[in-house]
């Protein structure tokens, strides 16, 4: 074993909430080492207590949370015992800490040197003002922000959320810390930026020999930066192992669910996990034994009475089950795709030169000056198939939300046309008549705002048929129920009201409002990515069942590029507003790829994968680029030279139906394989 | 420039504001049914007295007209004759209004400390002692009518502690001790209202800049509480307390006027009063257009103050 | 099976908003308790006070004028000899008939515009917003005094005009609140699917949007039929409410200004009543603003 002793020392630490129904426990008698020089991984279901506990290793509590019991050693300092002042010495200088948002962790008055200036001063890391500065923008150049001079007096809203990310981790290594806690830092940012920043991390790592503590929902984040992970379960750890260890041989019931959950991806035969996990985590009736025995297959009463323990297994592997032994390990072979090669039936929605610009939305008076809320969309085209899968993949700001609205009819176009079973449409809701009203319906993304809080969800789904289908009072109700059955919820979840529900379960509901009134189009607006990746592969589950029952033909819309591949028949790839690629599935997912396609691919975090980009590279805008060349040419790592800046690139047909806009020919699109 | 444009449109829509409100008291006084004269002074005229005032008004003449007749002499800041006294209204409003200017910024400044103090001892103590201590005297004072706490004060410092005197009237031959021994009791009263009142949104936007991620992240980088609450709350607290005061400068208006009649200060308030009870229909339409501008202008002043304290404003191109 | 085998994340929020509105009850703060039994205090003494006060509202030769407390006279005799403290008593439903009636038309007007306005939108919420805002730059106090003024001499006194205007001054208030929770409202995707399926503007106010917005609109409801009683006190005092004799407060307190060299007494009868009056509706409403704001997700802006 290791004879450093270690930084950070955590035992038996219970902390709990003062909620609205009393005490909730959410950290359970967790104890936890982590020595000098390795990165932890946290990972765990939102809820499980990971925030909480990475807070604790600053002494930090939320205002009505409580320790029960325990202690957290910091460098042999006990962090509960100590007072306001002793740890506002610790904090920031011995640990620190690199928060989930960094929007909001900055403060918006202070332009980026004060608060640099403000920290170092006050740690009494420098002296003056002036070498206050010049730490500064060392410490922004090692974080790769460009123009560390310029970055000093901007303030924070002036920055993207990669940029603002880095500054929040130069101001975590500012006083060069022992240990750095980080807080889910690439949740909610690009996928691609999101690439970027996790190989800033790995490098500041080897650089400097950094010690952390990295929490996250997302297991293949880990296999990238952790040396270690240990896995939380509604407030307890589960099991501990070396990463590499964990991924191969994970013996914890949840541990092989979660990884089973995690989509796979460039596998020939792509499937969306094994087998996802079942049940729920309900917080409110936990059993006393194992925490996890309501959900796990492998359970018996031993399970349920008896609290689990660490125990090792091996000399760095430990697991909270006294089963693992029992339990075979059998992993995900490759299945055949469920997908169905349908046939090529004919289109069911044109879009032709589809054009958004951007529009100000509300008075006109006063918000005259406010930023534009729609991106644009330029001259987009393409064809949903009858019963077919289109997906339609891209980033967010990538206009790939404005194109569903505006065929769903809440956004009026600019230029184009939309085409709807052979006839053309408008794409004004007012102006449609009833019957094409219920034939396109609408699957929004956050399932929290999908759904009316104050009302019960047999009328939320009843009164879609009330309105569009002209249904008589009884015959509403018994087809609400079908409703129910389909989705696969309990017919008792007609009374219910949505703050009763989870998340994935307010989805379903949402899938089967949408699926009542029997459209022939369903719009799906990124309806996977506010729901946790267990939970996605279940209700992606369900869509396809139903879609295949049903004859829907479905827009997908995603920035997730793993699901698509195993759900859709076409798909569509936009960037700022422009398409970019366009084929099926099999087409889009082999070579060749336009650059952004490739861009895209590469940065899925997979399992045992090495980060490959590091550079916030140059940003542009959608205001600025100036949609003369290739909107992608500010990115690409590909680009030829001025001509991709000035001249708009052809559609290029390769194979069967797989059309490129880019300037090259077709042997610079290959992939350029992953340096291991 | 981005910032120009919005402070111009900003101005523009105070002006709308100021237009539309011309017309609503042109309305209400001139348009509702019944002929103005008849329906304000019924029979408290005599059928001479009511063409003389027919006369005066020049009901003869179509609305229209009238309304923009009376709105351009408005923009010359001639607010035309009253009926009582058969003087220009000019005259008359001038010392008046700087007789309650001198007493708004009494009360205004000592209303500044009078909420801010108390507001910031309660956001730092949240829901201690001291918080819930505040918050009950707030209330009571609170639910005092302005009023009663005028009058109230007048009994103890007129009849039980005679230090003040019964009636505040002054005029531009008091000495400066008549006028500041007059102007305490009214200024405390409309300080101590609006203190009470502001009070309460104060400690409510402290505490939710309080609560925010940043200074979160401050105190988790290690920063002392007094670095924390004057160098990063404090500044993001000022444009809640701009909104609070603008709305005070409301409640001034109204407040003047009970508070003025308390004390029979002679003011714009009292003049308010007494043409409405008067039914001076010239010297009306002229005060309440006069108190609502003051209220709009308080307002644009504030918003501007926001924009030009907003970071995110002050840094905005053409690009965003 | 039928039972959602879902693998979901945690659920830390509470159950049902109608469990939650019975809890609140039974769990509400101190100062909401306090502030109710005061109410219902005066409550009682409004309905039934006028059958057990000693005197007459306008009763005079009670006693003697301006003698001070006694056993008989708890508020002493006024100049004309009346007793106070009947009078009191007598006015208590007075106060609340107007402030309640009042609060709740310039409420039921005001909500209904807001929600409309902002739903629908374009030049009718333009113009819907720019008289509020209009209406609102007149301070309170000057614009109920106009309404009074302007409506003449045969409504003078009449309580139904101090209705009027006070209702007048506060629906633009209401309006402009109404208006700003149905901006966060709108943006949730419920109510374009309410959009989507064609559904008339009353009817997705009526169903989709008003049960978002009851918190916000209850507590202003509160707020407002607490500072109703000063309104209508303060045009009672200054003489633009109902004349004398009735045994309106605001009108009594006007009445007995001058006798506080004489009989401080008298004055405090009404003084006190209307200011706990406004104290307990006033803890009513941080009471119902604090349960309310606590329960957080059910509850919209």
């Amino acid at each position: 074993m290791s004879a450093k002793s270690p930084i950070l020392s955590i035992r038996n630490l219970s902390v709990a909430y003062d909620g609205v129904d009393g005490f909730l426990e959410v950290v359970s008698d967790v104890s936890l080492d982590l020595v000098g020089g390795e990165a932890l991984g946290l990972v765990g279901e939102s809820g499980s207590g990971k925030s909480t506990l990475a807070l604790q290793c600053l002494g930090y509590q939320h205002p009505r949370a409580r320790v029960l019991q325990g202690k957290v050693f910091l460098q042999g300092k006990d962090l509960l015992n100590l007072g306001f002042e002793d740890l506002s010495r610790i904090r920031g200088k011995t640990v620190s800490f690199v928060p989930q948002n960094p929007t909001t962790a900055l403060n918006p008055a202070k332009r980026i040197g004060q608060l640099f200036t403000e920290l170092l001063l006050h740690h009494g890391v420098v002296r003056s003002n002036h070498v206050a500065a010049k730490r500064t923008t060392d410490l922004l150049s090692q974080v790769g922000l460009p123009d560390p001079n310029q970055m000093i007096r901007r303030y924070p809203h002036e920055l993207s959320g990669g940029q603002q990310q880095r500054v929040c981790i130069a101001l975590a290594l500012a006083c060069s810390p022992d240990l750095v806690v980080l807080d889910e830092p690439t949740t909610g940012l690009d996928v691609t930026t999101q690439e970027q920043i996790i190989g800033l991390l790995v490098r500041l790592r080897q650089q400097l020999g950094l010690s952390m503590l990295y929490v996250t929902h997302d297991l293949a984040l880990l296999s990238q930066i952790a040396d270690r992970v240990a896995v939380m379960y509604a407030g307890q750890i589960i099991e501990v192992a070396p990463t590499v260890k964990l991924f191969k041989e994970p013996l914890h019931p949840y541990t092989r669910g979660l990884i089973a959950s995690v989509p796979h991806f460039l596998s020939a035969n792509s499937k969306i996990g094994a087998r996802p996990l079942q049940g729920l985590l309900r917080r409110a009736d936990l059993p006393d034994g194992c925490r996890f025995s309501t959900r796990c297959e492998h359970v018996t009463d031993l399970c349920m009475d008896t609290r689990q323990r660490l125990e090792a297994t091996s000399t760095d592997h430990y697991v909270a089950c006294h089963r693992w032994n029992h339990i075979k390990v059998t992993f995900n072979e490759e299945k055949k795709s469920e997908r169905l090669i349908r046939q090529k039936a004919e289109a069911i929605l044109k879009i032709e030169e589809l054009t958004v610009t951007y529009h100000r939305s509300g008075s006109s008076i006063i918000n005259y000056f406010r930023t534009p809320t729609t991106p644009a969309v330029h001259n987009v085209s393409f064809q949903i198939r009858r019963g077919g899968i289109f997906a339609l993949v891209g980033e967010s700001g990538s206009g790939k939300s404005t194109i569903a609205k505006s065929i769903s009819g809440i956004q009026p176009l600019d230029g184009g046309k939309i085409i709807f079973q052979g006839s053309l449409i408008t794409a004004s809701i007012g102006a449609r008549p009833k019957n094409l009203r219920k034939e396109i319906q609408y699957v929004f993304q956050n399932p929290d705002a999908s759904l009316n809080p104050r009302i019960k969800i047999s009328e939320i789904i009843g009164r879609q048929i009330e309105i569009l289908n002209d249904c008589g009072r009884d015959e509403i109700g018994e087809r609400v129920m079908i409703a129910l059955d389909d989705v696969r919820l309990d017919r008792s979840y007609a009374k219910r009201y949505p703050d009763e529900l989870s998340g994935g379960e307010r989805q379903r509901v949402a899938i089967a409002r949408a699926l009542i009134v029997n459209p022939s189009l369903l719009l799906c607006d990124e309806i996977l990515s506010g729901l946790d990746v267990s939970v996605q592969a279940s209700v992606l589950d369900l869509l396809r069942r139903l879609v295949l029952k049903k004859d829907v033909s479905m827009l997908f819309i995603s920035h997730d590029i793993a699901v698509v591949r195993g759900l859709a028949d076409d798909v569509g790839v936009l960037y700022d507003g422009c398409l970019v690629e366009m084929g099926t599935n099999e087409e889009i997912f082999s070579a060749p790829f336009h650059p952004y396609t490739e861009m895209l691919m590469k940065a899925v975090p997979k399992l045992n994968k090495k980060p490959l980009f590091d550079n916030d590279s140059h940003q542009i805008t959608p205001s600025e680029a100036k949609k003369v060349g290739c909107a992608f040419c500010g990115r690409c790592s590909k680009k030829i030279g001025e001509i991709c800046e000035v001249t708009p690139p052809p559609w290029r047909l390769f194979g069967q139906s797989l059309y490129i806009r880019c300037h090259h020919e077709g042997e610079e699109l290959k992939m350029v394989p992953d340096q291991k | 420039m981005l910032i120009l444009r919005m402070l111009l449109s900003r101005v523009l829509l105070s002006i709308v504001t100021l237009f539309i409100v011309s017309l609503i008291i042109f309305s209400m006084v001139e348009l509702l049914p019944g002929d103005v004269v008849s329906r304000m002074h019924g029979r408290m005229v005599t059928d001479e007295q009511r063409a003389i005032i027919r006369a005066a008004l020049n009901l003869d003449t179509p609305a229209l007209e009238r309304y923009l007749r009376w709105l351009g002499q408005i923009v010359r800041l001639d607010f035309g004759t009253t009926l009582a006294l058969n003087r220009p209204i000019n005259e008359v409003l001038g010392p008046k209004i700087s007789n309650t200017l001198i007493l708004a910024a009494l009360s205004f400044v000592l209303y500044l400390p009078m909420s801010l103090i108390p507001a910031s001892i309660q956001a730092i103590r949240r829901d201690g002692v001291v918080d819930q201590g505040i918050s009950v005297v707030t209330l009571i004072l609170l639910s005092t009518p302005d009023f009663l706490l005028a009058t109230l004060l007048l009994l103890t410092f007129v009849v039980f502690f005679p230090l003040l005197p019964a009636m505040s009237i002054v005029d531009h031959v008091s000495t400066f001790w008549e006028w500041v021994r007059a102007l305490i009791l009214p200024a405390v009263t409309l300080s101590l209202v609006m203190s009470v009142y502001a009070i309460r949104f104060l400690r409510d936007g402290l505490i939710e800049v309080l609560d925010s991620d940043y200074i979160r992240m401050a105190e988790l980088n290690g920063l002392s509480r007094r670095t924390i609450l004057w160098r990063h709350a404090l500044p993001n607290a000022l444009i809640p307390t701009l909104n609070v005061t603008a709305l005070n400068v409301a409640y001034l208006m109204g407040g003047v006027v009970i508070v003025e009649k308390v004390v029979g200060f002679p003011g714009f308030g009292s003049l308010t009063i007494d043409a409405m009870l008067m039914l001076d229909v010239p010297l009306i339409e002229a005060t309440v257009l006069i108190a609502a501008s003051v209220y709009i202008v308080a307002n644009l002043l504030a918003d501007i103050g926001a924009i030009l304290l907003n970071p995110r404003l002050r840094t905005m191109t053409a690009s965003k | 099976m039928k039972i959602s085998l879902v693998g979901d994340a945690a659920i830390t929020k509470s159950n049902s908003w109608r469990v939650r509105y019975a809890r609140m009850w039974r769990e509400s703060p101190r100062s909401f308790r306090i502030g109710f039994m005061i109410l219902l205090f005066w409550v009682v003494v409004a309905i039934v006070g006028p059958f057990l006060a000693p005197f007459g509202p306008t009763q005079i030769g009670t006693g003697i004028p301006l003698s001070g407390a006694s056993w008989e006279h708890p508020f002493g005799i006024d100049q004309l000899g009346r007793d106070v403290f009947s009078r009191v008593i007598h006015g208590a439903h007075i106060v609340l008939l107007l402030s309640i009636s009042a609060t709740l038309c310039g409420l039921v007007i005001g909500s209904f515009l807001g929600l409309l306005s902002g739903y629908i939108g374009g030049w009718l919420d333009e113009i819907i917003m720019r008289v509020s805002e209009a209406m609102i730059s007149i301070p309170f106090l000057i614009l109920a005094m106009l309404i009074v003024a302007v409506a003449g001499p045969q409504w003078s006194g009449n309580p139904i005009l101090v209705i009027v205007a006070v209702a007048i001054v506060y629906i633009p208030r209401t309006t402009r609140l109404a208006r700003a929770a149905s901006l966060d409202i709108i943006t949730k995707d419920y109510i374009t699917i309410a959009r989507l399926r064609g559904e008339p503007s009353l009817s997705v106010v009526r169903r989709e949007m008003l049960p978002n917005a009851t918190g916000v609109l209850l507590v202003e409801f509160a707020t407002r039929a607490g500072f109703a009683p000063v309104l209508i006190g303060s045009l009672g005092f200054l003489g633009f409410g109902m004349r004398p004799p009735t045994p309106e407060w605001g009108l009594m307190i006007s009445e007995y200004r001058e006798l506080i060299f004489l009989s401080p007494v008298t004055l405090a009868g009404p003084g006190i009543s209307l200011a706990t009056l406004v104290v307990g509706l006033n803890l009513c409403t941080e009471g119902l603003a604090r349960m309310l704001g606590r329960s957080g997700e059910g509850v919209s802006a």
